[in-house]
């Protein structure tokens, strides 16, 4: 009984990839989601949210309601245009935009109710809630002091403990009275639900990275089983091998994501209809960078069991930071920045393009996104070029 | 048909080919015969482009293989030592894909097929997936799809080993067909039978240098006409064989017998008897056989084919 323990013991430490899947996937896993969820390397707190803001008022009061807001630690504002702000809500640059309305500086002087716009993408839910709550309870705070200091000014008495007790008390008055932040949706809910769009896309990709690199270990088998030495000997060139397989690797890669979407539009009713042709752009940018990520992977490795244990971890990792397991937004900033060099945050981000913000397929923005999916394909397909050179074809 | 010079490989420090030439006629069947680690795979995968020599020159059909890879592997069939086929996929597929690597088109290439299926004695399990041949029927195939686009040269290596007697036979015929039909074949392999039964000429390889070739015959007065005496029993050591090549004789042990190399074979026997005797091996059994290949490659290498 012990002597078959020992045995497994012995196998188990002797298996390179187990003990890699055994140990090193969950340790890398449990850090990401650590960083993602947990606060982890958040040593000063965590990281302020990034507030855009129209000032249509434009003046010293709004001036300095902005100043305000900068100077806390949980805000990083940036002022804009109006029209530039609403594109950036609409391509999905920023979730929400807050609008200081004309009248601002009246509103305070007088002792009225400030009103305030928050323009938003309904796709971005939970994190508009939040931004929304935050600035709820900030401005009401900030808005309320300024008033008394304003009433504290007009009196021209320096105010006593009874009177600051008075201007206290006014204070929480109007914090109690409150501001009005109007709520003005940009992107609106519609047919594919955000949450379907990040399901569908999300794991169509992760489960495609997985698919992709599978099918790149078939060269692998041919090599150990001298189908690849045979191919060698006919009369077509060693590049035509690899190109003949990556062809066949994006054919499939598309296939599955068509099955995926049209799976999405039967069960779930995601929309497909009205966005064939950027769809079909979508899909075959996406199939190409994936595809090139699987062919990579199998270039940089000289055996089926390096492909394995390389491929868990970095599609994983990949998937983990590009958005495909949680939505990259209620990522730490970090985090955030982290996920533009996976694959999955692209494909992802030009699925929403298409599905939810509705951009128009020659908009600079979807434009983009399919430029940096096609780019990284032809960057890793040339490095595969070369590496399977060096690796796949060594046969003797 | 074929002309190799000087053809010369290294791996690191390992001299595996040190100056091979040799050619091959049109139509000839050509046999290369060498213990493993000779140089002969290395010598056939030079010949059919998958590895690149260090210096040396090799043409087929008039071609340099060098400046016309592509020319001469159109007219290069190679039947490599393992099974390289898709298990997943029919016989009739296998040979599609294979063939059409070729650039034979596809009405072509099922007619060849059929054809070739026939040949081999396996157009009623065309449409089975290949994984579920045997190993002699996998074989098979795996020469068949080295035939399709009709080839002027073939490289069989080793294209006998672990089969079944039917195959054996069904290869065998197929390539003495070919050979009728004026193909150049260049055949590797460790059966001695064989080479003696279809090479018009065989060149042996060793150490990465050609040190005999020419026909049977050729071979044979180059390997002094000598006879073998194979003695069996017990009491053989390496010892003793020491033993017995001090006293003259030209003796290795083979499958822990004694294999005694003779020009006068009949004369010597008393001599041989008398030694073991002497040195303490019981005699059990004795056998004398005719110069063969064997015998001429044990004379000239100092060693059996398989060592």
């Amino acid at each position: 009984m012990f002597e078959i323990a020992r045995k497994d013991l012995q196998l188990f430490f002797a298996d390179k990839r187990g003990m890699l899947l055994t140990f090193a996937v969950p340790i890398a896993l449990i850090t990401l989601f650590a960083f993602a969820f947990g606060g982890a390397g958040q040593s000063d707190g965590p990281s302020p949210t990034k507030l855009v803001i129209v000032d249509l008022d434009q003046t010293r009061e709004s001036k300095a309601l902005i100043t305000t807001l900068d100077s806390l630690d949980e805000f990083q504002v940036q002022t804009t245009s109006l029209d530039s702000a609403e594109e950036m809500v609409m391509k999905g640059n920023r979730a929400a935009v807050l609008f200081l309305a004309k009248g601002l500086e009246d509103s305070i002087l007088h002792n009225g109710q400030p009103s305030f716009e928050l323009k938003y993408d309904a796709g971005e839910g939970p994190q508009v809630a939040i931004l929304g709550g935050a600035l709820y309870g900030r401005l009401n705070e900030i808005l309320a002091v300024r008033k008394s200091e304003i009433r504290s000014s007009e009196s021209l008495v320096p105010p006593d403990s009874a009177t600051s007790a008075i201007l206290a008390m006014v204070a929480e008055n109007n914090s109690k009275n409150g501001v009005a932040i109007k709520e003005t949706p940009l992107v609106r809910e519609k047919e594919n639900a955000a949450g379907l769009v990040h399901a569908v896309a999300g794991t169509a990709i992760m489960m495609l990275l997985f698919s992709v690199t599978a099918m790149g270990t078939a060269m692998l088998d041919e090599k150990q089983e001298g189908t690849l030495k045979k191919l060698l000997l006919s009369p077509i060139k060693p590049s035509s091998v690899l190109f003949g397989k990556m062809i066949s690797v994006n054919i499939i890669s598309i296939m599955q994501l068509v099955v995926m979407f049209v799976y999405g539009w039967i069960v779930f009713g995601l929309d497909i209809m009205h966005h064939i042709p950027s769809l079909i752009i979508m899909i075959i940018s996406t199939a190409f960078a994936c595809s090139a990520f699987g062919v990579f992977l199998v270039s940089f490795a000289k055996s089926k069991a390096q492909v394995s244990g390389m491929s868990t971890l970095i599609i994983l990792t990949m998937s983990a930071i590009g958005g495909s397991m949680i939505p990259s937004f209620v990522m730490p900033a970090f985090m955030q920045k982290l996920s533009v060099f996976s694959v999955n945050y692209w494909g992802i981000q030009g699925f929403y393009d298409v599905f939810w913000r509705d951009l128009a397929f020659s908009d600079p923005t979807f434009i983009t996104r399919i430029a940096v999916l096609v780019g990284i394909g032809t960057v890793l397909n040339l490095i595969s070029v070369g590496l399977f050179k060096r690796n796949v074809l060594s046969l003797i | 048909m074929i002309t190799v010079s000087n053809l010369k490989k290294s791996y690191g420090t390992t001299t595996a080919l040190n100056g091979i030439s040799f050619s091959i006629q049109s139509g000839e069947f050509y046999g290369l015969l060498g213990p493993n680690g000779a140089g002969k795979s290395t010598t056939i995968s030079i010949m059919s482009m998958l590895v690149p020599s260090d210096s040396g020159v090799v043409t087929i059909d008039g071609k340099n293989i060098g400046h016309e890879a592509i020319a001469c592997k159109k007219v290069l069939g190679v039947v490599p030592q393992e099974i390289a086929l898709y298990g997943e996929l029919s016989a009739v597929d296998n040979l599609l894909f294979w063939g059409s690597l070729y650039g034979v088109s596809k009405s072509v290439l099922k007619g060849r097929i059929d054809e070739t299926l026939t040949l081999f004695g396996l157009y009623d399990r065309r449409n089975d997936k290949v994984k579920t041949y045997s190993g002699g029927m996998k074989r098979r195939i795996n020469i068949a799809s080295a035939l399709l686009h009709h080839p002027k040269v073939l490289f069989m290596d080793e294209p006998t080993v672990g089969i079944d007697p039917q195959s054996r036979n069904l290869i065998f015929e197929v390539m003495q067909k070919l050979h009728k039909e004026g193909m150049t074949i260049v055949y590797t392999t460790h059966y001695m039978e064989e080479a003696e039964r279809f090479c018009d000429r065989i060149g042996i390889i060793d150490n990465g240098t050609i040190v005999a070739q020419g026909t049977l015959e050729e071979l044979r007065l180059q390997g002094g006409e000598k006879e073998s005496l194979l003695v069996s029993g017990s009491g053989i050591t390496e010892e003793k064989q020491r033993q017995l090549q001090l006293f003259g004789f030209d003796v290795v042990i083979q499958d822990e017998q004694l294999l005694f190399l003779s020009s006068h074979m009949k004369g010597d026997m008393p001599r041989v008897v008398m030694a073991c005797n002497d040195l303490g091996i019981e005699i059990l059994h004795i056998d004398i056989r005719k110069v063969n290949l064997e015998s001429v490659f044990l004379s000239l290498t100092g060693k059996k084919l398989r060592d």
